[in-house]
């Protein structure tokens, strides 16, 4: 582990020893003070989470993969994608396929049907070397069958988690997870937009209060303008290039916020009937495949597209062509194109942006949010020149417009986001390091009152918490006829299932869980020729308690030892033993069958009847002899004190034993227990068993 | 003590008649499922109405007439006010349901008890929740949760929870996987504090797999020989598993014979159903997630949401899913009176019948030679009613999106004449010009050509083989002439465009009629009683999608609750299901009547206490599956907030008597132990292992609930080696506590 630089003092309640199952520990494995390759490891009593798999889209190969290396994926319950965007679903072929991983894997129907044609169309797209490649067509298709869908809201259980998610706003089929162990519960936001826009819906408010929220922090403090003000710089960014012949290019990622921008420019050439001449090309051929789900998984979107398509699919854009490749486009005029990626790292937006950088008429509009490190990052501070993909550098003429329609979160919405949820415990992902500090700072100043814990990770180092949960337990059925007092005793089975607590009688095991118990009957047959009588005699000396009585059946003699173990004469040669099994009566049947046999090897034996009684004083020396070794074993010096007490020393604590009482006298708390615990242990050893325990 | 918890049937017990409960859990009322069934008749309401008001929340089943059909009359009339909880299917489609039903009675009748618009209204104030989501109702401490019923799209077994107590309601589950749903997940449930289960098919056994082949030969047998195909279906539920194979049969074996599907909603009722792919089995999710192929995108069903456009398909055969299942309204109805007298025809039911119903008395056997059955139609149209359509028309716009595509299907049947036409409107009814309509009804004679008559066959020149009879409702008198003024003023042009509609679209129509249309007078309902030769083929195969008597018992013996409510069924079936229940499930079956109330608090004790961490950290548990057990020794305390807490115990615990835990299958010892290199056989109900040791299971085997619950196990054998070896691995099955 990197580091565990996070005081250890959060939420550690006044436990000075808490037990290790108590610490929570999460660790982001990628998107801790970056953004990309989300991934966030999470573990609390011995359960283990992932949330999101996703890989760095700057980087390639192994290189863009989460910290893995970190972890044991072998160990892990469960992993929760958010959404099917690639910095957060992207490295989830290769974590089932490639690793060790063998847990149950969650995302919602939306989301599944859209990472096999998105990842799938990401295989065919990235231009690696084949060692490079990280998972192939296959390992998708395989990844398929391992995924499990739920749907908002559906509470899951799996090995004692429970989880459920709700909607983030962010995507189609975006969701916000909600994971409760134990009565812990942890919120992790992944990407979330509290705005509702075109088709989708807001952010929920989760209906209870996470104890630890894990938050994207990709705008810092940031705020957004309103929606309309941004569809307005938009629109006539657009229009202002066209009508000057120029060239709009929307560089934006093939799904999700691309859907919202061509809802918004179909719309806006309807109510231009001047543009319909001027072609707006969306290319990606992925996205047309898409569109069958976006137009099945409508009960995800909001209210307004879901009235919409109730007249005519507002998915079929009426102005939209859709583009396959650079040559199908005959550049001769003004034109509109969308093309992925939305970086601008390789692809058909690079090609055209080659060609349009250096004509100052063109427009290239940025529409949202944009990972360090790629192309579109650097053309956003609008430098003189830039570097094509052939090597060549070019001048940058054309005009560079940011107008952010990503649905993430501004300030605005996480801070009241936080303050209507009020978790106790924050932590910030998923954001460059200095907006991250900037939030976190004003957050601290906004939420001073609330005591909250903002905690900012880097990749792979852990913050460990501490949740003294108060385990809870239910005692039912026969056992709780009576409300117990205090200083009663209560005995019983303790059922744990997942993270709840049963005790009830073992009589009710079977009513209130699906265990049932058993009793085993043992009948043993036992050659004996010699006579009944002598056996019962051999018997009286060792057992205390050896009744006779006859079968009421067979009328033949019976013994009982103990009310444990009947034996009875089944013939002339034979003996049978019957008793119910448990360990003392199992035991108590092989002595009576080592006495038996013993009886059969040497019939004649003379018994001298004064050996058998001891004198209980001569007993209790003993028992005393035994105790006094036992304890010399213990504790090393043991000497006989006055009045009988026992004095023990160790290391110049000195404690007083009675041996009748038990009562031990010490300056020394800690001794003074061991001694106590010692005695007791010896004692139940001297003694013979207790014959009430049935 | 435990939750209170009382069950009071309002309807559906000892009997088939619709299902309503009243179900009150520490004083919160739950009224489960609001049904009524094709007659509508309010006095199985009855004991609804007087508790209606009390009720503090609705939650739905399964979206069929049934189980929700009552929601709007009891909103409206019976002052039921409580929120609906449903899935989001059994919203969707119980609202269609219920359009549908509507709009096929009031084709036939003056139906008043509720209009589209209560619908709405009812069913504006369900809140929807998904599969497996916690809900929990504020301030109450109770958490509902729909689970996966299967039977009907988003069909739902309620589990409520109270204090860790759960009440589960499960009728009409489906255990089976079918092609478009899931089966329940009941079986998950173990041992909840009560569970109201239904009995109505406790005495059915369905036939195996070779049904669906039966079904359909059948129909194709049909078919080839020229005859047509009709299916009486619900509106919006066991409709869409047929659909599904359906399409399935015709493109495995190439057929072109036209199926159609109509009903009032056919094409929203499909629309909707495309988009609840989340709500289905799993076949159909993962199939639209790897190829996007939606299982519902039909390709060889037609969507008709008026009978002229059957009428005008092509001739030859056809299959027909027509609503209603019952034939007591709707399309099946009339299409069954045009075809039952042609041999070549086949009507197949692939429900049971509702009680009463035409359907039922179909499916009697030997089935009758002929039905009575009154064909009712309402007669148009007349210039109010076309405004107070075109007003309905305008509101109905504004409403829902689902709305938009019946007023577009009801606009087409307005300018299709009289056939069809029905009115939105009840306040605009006059039932005064009876006498004018004569000349109406001829026009449609001619539809019943086919009909056979009491023993006459009418010529083909004759215009109507029947005897027309006015159904001459005076009590609505004082009604008809009731007419709001505003109707004609704001919306004359709406009526000039749909006058000339009417008067340029339907060619149909002869002079007679389409003058009436012109005389603005208001609509009426006309009905005559005819016989109908029942000549067609009758067929009944069950498709009903319901767990048969056989899964019922072993789901039931499986969840074992500790007490058990049986309600909807026949007094037969209840009363076999409560004797099989009392020996193998439980020993409390309450089978209640209506508008007793039963009590069936458990009388489970129970406390809570605190296990303190000292004791925790003693304590060894083992696992067993799910489930990790251990004995505990504990001294009870109390914590500084008055909470009883355990901690360890100062004395030496005393013995206890110990317990084995595990569950011992005599099928799963036999390889074990020869696994073990020991020679077993059954022998005599015991099992014999090696020369001479055996071990029996002795007492009753398979209750669960009652009894000790205990196994008895015998191991007997002499004196040697094996013994020993043997006891051992017997053991081994169990942990000692």
């Amino acid at each position: 582990m990197a580091s565990t630089g996070q005081p250890p003092s959060l939420k550690r309640r006044d436990v000075p020893v808490s037990r290790e199952g108590d610490q929570l520990t999460i660790i982001p494995l990628g998107a801790g003070n970056e953004v990309g390759r989300s991934c966030v490891y999470m573990s609390y009593k011995g359960k283990t989470i992932l949330f999101d798999c996703g890989i760095h889209p700057a980087y390639s190969g192994m290189a863009a993969l989460p910290y893995f290396d970190e972890i044991d994926p072998s160990a892990i319950d469960v992993l929760l994608i958010t959404h099917f965007h690639l910095d957060h679903a992207a490295s989830l072929p290769y974590f089932l396929e490639k690793t060790t991983f063998s847990g149950r894997v969650f995302m919602t129907h939306a989301t599944k049907a859209i990472y096999k044609l998105l990842l799938t169309d990401y295989v065919k797209v990235s231009k690696v070397s084949v060692e490079d490649m990280l998972f192939d067509e296959q390992d998708i298709n395989r990844s398929m069958d391992r995924i499990e869908v739920l749907d908002f809201h559906q509470t899951v259980e799996v090995n004692g988690i429970k989880f459920w998610c709700y909607t983030a706003g962010h995507v189609l089929g975006a969701a916000m997870f909600m994971v409760d162990i134990a009565g812990v519960r942890v919120l992790y936001t992944g990407d979330y937009s509290r705005e509702e826009d075109r088709h989708l819906r807001a952010a929920e408010l989760p209906q209870f209060s996470p104890d630890i929220c894990i938050i994207e922090s990709t705008y810092g403090v940031q705020l957004h303008q309103p929606r309309n003000i941004r569809e307005r710089r938009f629109t006539d960014v657009i229009h202002s290039t066209i009508s000057q012949g120029g060239r709009v290019l929307i560089p934006a990622y093939a799904l999700g916020r691309a859907q919202e921008l061509l809802l918004i420019l179909d719309e806006y050439w309807s109510n231009h009937p001047e543009f319909h001449n001027i072609p707006i090309y969306y290319a990606s051929p992925l996205a047309k495949k898409c569109m069958a789900v976006y137009q099945t998984y409508i009960l995800s979107m909001n209210e307004r597209i879901r009235n919409q398509f109730a007249n005519s699919n507002p998915f079929k854009f009426k102005h939209i062509s859709p583009l396959n490749s650079i040559d199908d486009l005959s550049d001769v005029g003004p034109s509109v194109v969308m093309a992925s990626p939305g970086g601008l790292q390789s692809g058909l937006s690079r090609q055209l942006f080659d060609i349009w950088c250096s004509d100052k008429k063109n427009a290239c509009v940025i529409p949202g949010y944009i990972v360090e490190g790629t192309l579109a990052k650097t053309i956003i501070s609008e430098p003189k020149e830039v570097t094509l993909m052939n090597g060549l550098t070019a001048p940058l003429n054309m005009q560079v417009h940011y107008i952010s329609f990503s649905a993430h979160a501004d300030y605005a919405q996480t801070s009241t986001f936080l303050k209507e949820l009020m978790p106790p415990n924050i932590i910030l992902v998923h954001g460059e390091s200095h907006e991250m500090g900037r939030l976190k700072t004003k957050l601290m100043t906004e939420l001073a009152d609330c005591n909250t814990k903002i905690i900012t990770p880097k990749n792979c180092q852990s913050v460990e918490m501490y949740f003294n949960s108060e385990k809870m337990a239910k005692t039912i059925g026969r056992l709780a006829e009576k409300m117990p007092e205090v200083g009663e005793t209560v005995s019983g089975i303790l059922v744990k299932t997942g993270f709840t607590y049963q005790i009830m009688a073992p009589d009710d095991l079977h009513i209130f869980s699906q265990l049932s118990t058993a009793n085993i009957t043992q009948r043993i047959t036992i050659p004996y020729s010699g006579a009944f009588g002598v056996m019962k005699y051999r018997l009286e000396q060792i057992y205390e308690s050896v009744e006779s009585s006859t079968d009421e059946e067979s009328g033949v003699p019976t013994l009982q030892v103990h009310d444990r173990v009947t034996l009875k004469q089944d013939s002339e040669k034979h003996i049978s033993m019957c008793w119910t099994s448990d360990p003392i009566s199992d035991m108590v049947s092989d002595s009576v069958v080592a006495l038996v046999l013993n009886i059969n090897q040497e019939v004649p034996k003379l018994v001298v009847e004064s050996e058998a009684i001891k004198s209980e004083e001569e007993s209790g020396k003993k028992a005393e002899k035994v105790i006094h070794a036992l304890l010399v074993s213990l504790f090393g010096d043991v000497q006989l004190g006055e009045n009988g007490k026992l004095v023990i020393n160790v290391d110049g604590n000195v404690a007083h034993l009675d041996k009748q009482s038990g009562d031990v006298e010490s300056e020394n708390e800690g001794l003074k227990e061991k001694v106590k615990a010692a005695f007791k242990r010896i004692q139940s050893a001297v003694k013979p068993i207790p014959l009430s325990a049935s | 003590m435990g939750t209170s918890v009382q069950v009071t049937p309002l309807s559906g017990v000892f009997n088939e008649n619709p299902l309503s409960y009243l179900v009150s859990i520490d004083g919160f009322n739950f009224l489960i499922d609001c049904g009524w069934n094709d007659h509508f008749d309010p006095s199985l309401l009855q004991p609804l109405s007087k508790v209606a008001s009390t009720i503090d929340a609705v939650l739905l089943s399964h979206p069929d007439t049934l189980h929700l059909g009552a929601l709007p009359y009891a909103m409206k009339q019976l002052g039921l006010s409580a929120p609906v909880f449903s899935t989001e299917p059994v919203y969707r489609l119980g609202l269609l349901t219920m359009y549908d039903q509507y709009l096929s009675r009031r084709q036939v009748s003056e139906f008043d008890l509720f209009t589209l618009d209560d619908i709405d209204s009812a069913f504006q104030s369900v809140t929807r929740l998904t599969y497996s989501q916690n809900y929990h109702l504020s301030g109450e401490g109770i958490v509902v949760a729909p689970h996966v019923a299967g039977h009907l799209l988003g069909g739902t077994v309620w589990k409520i929870t109270k204090d860790g107590e759960d009440v589960i309601y499960a009728v009409d589950y489906n255990r089976r996987k079918e092609k478009h749903l899931n089966g329940t997940v009941l079986e998950s449930f173990v041992r909840p504090a009560v569970l109201i289960t239904d009995a109505y098919n406790a005495l059915h056994n369905q036939p195996p797999r070779q049904q669906r082949e039966m079904f359909q030969d059948a129909i194709s047998k049909t078919l080839r020989a020229g005859g047509n195909v009709l299916l009486p279906v619900d509106s919006a539920g066991r409709v869409l598993e047929l659909l599904l194979i359906l399409e399935d049969y015709w493109a495995e074996h190439s057929l072109n014979y036209p199926i159609y599907f109509l009903t009032y909603v056919s094409s929203s009722t499909i629309d909707y159903v495309k988009s609840f792919l989340e709500w289905m089995g799993d076949s159909i999710t993962k199939s639209f997630e790897t190829s996007r192929d939606n299982a519902f995108l039909l390709k060889h069903v037609t969507l008709l949401i008026n009978k002229s456009e059957l009428d005008n398909a092509p001739d030859g055969p056809k299959l027909v899913l027509a609503s209603m299942a019952s034939l007591e309204a709707g399309f099946s109805h009339d299409i069954f009176v045009e075809w039952a007298s042609d041999v070549k025809n086949l009507v197949l039911f692939t429900e049971r019948g509702q009680f009463g119903t035409l359907a039922r008395m179909l499916q009697a056997d030997p089935p009758p030679k002929a039905v009575k059955v009154t064909m009712s139609r309402r007669v148009p149209l007349v210039g109010e009613e076309l405004i107070a359509y075109e007003e309905e028309q305008t509101r109905l716009k504004k409403e829902e999106a689902l709305k938009a595509s019946l007023v577009k299907e009801e606009e087409s049947k307005a300018s299709l004449g009289p056939d069809n036409n029905l009115s939105g409107d009840p306040m605009v009814i006059d039932a005064n010009n009876a006498n004018a309509s004569a000349d109406v009804v001829e026009p449609h004679g001619g539809r019943y050509r086919d009909i056979l008559i009491d023993g006459f066959v009418p010529p083909s020149t004759s215009v109507a083989p029947m005897f027309p009879f006015y159904e001459n409702n005076s009590e609505w008198d004082d009604f008809g002439e009731v007419i709001n003024p505003d109707d004609y003023i704001i919306k004359d042009e709406d009526m000039d465009q749909a006058a000339m509609h009417i008067g340029g679209d339907d060619g149909k129509l002869d002079e007679g009629s389409a003058s009436l249309i012109l005389d603005a007078k208001p609509s009426k309902v006309v009905s005559n009683e005819l016989t109908v030769q029942v000549k067609c083929l009758l067929i009944f195969i069950d498709y009903e999608g319901r767990a048969d008597g056989r899964s019922i018992k072993t789901i039931l013996s499986h969840v074992a609750p500790l007490k058990l409510v049986l309600v909807h069924g026949s007094a037969e079936a209840t009363e076999h299901l409560k004797q099989h229940c009392l020996k193998h499930v439980c020993p409390h079956v309450y089978t209640p009547q209506i508008e007793e109330t039963i009590d069936v608090t458990s009388d489970l004790c129970a406390y809570k206490v605190q296990l303190s961490e000292k004791l925790m950290s003693n304590v060894l548990f083992k696992k067993l599956g799910d489930y990790e057990i251990a004995w505990v020794d504990a001294e009870v305390g109390k914590t500084e907030n008055g909470m009883l807490s355990l901690l360890p115990i100062s004395t030496p615990a005393p013995p206890h008597k110990s317990v084995l835990v595990g569950d011992l299958k005599m099928a799963d010892l036999k390889p074990f132990l020869s696994s073990k290199g020991i020679q077993v056989e059954f022998a005599g109900g015991a099992l014999r292992c090696g020369e001479y040791v055996t071990i029996r299971k002795v007492g009753p085997a398979g209750q669960k609930g009652g009894g000790s619950g205990t196994q008895q196990i015998v191991i007997e054998g002499p004196l040697c080696e094996d013994y020993y070896k043997i006891r051992a691995y017997l053991y081994s099955q169990f942990y000692l506590l």
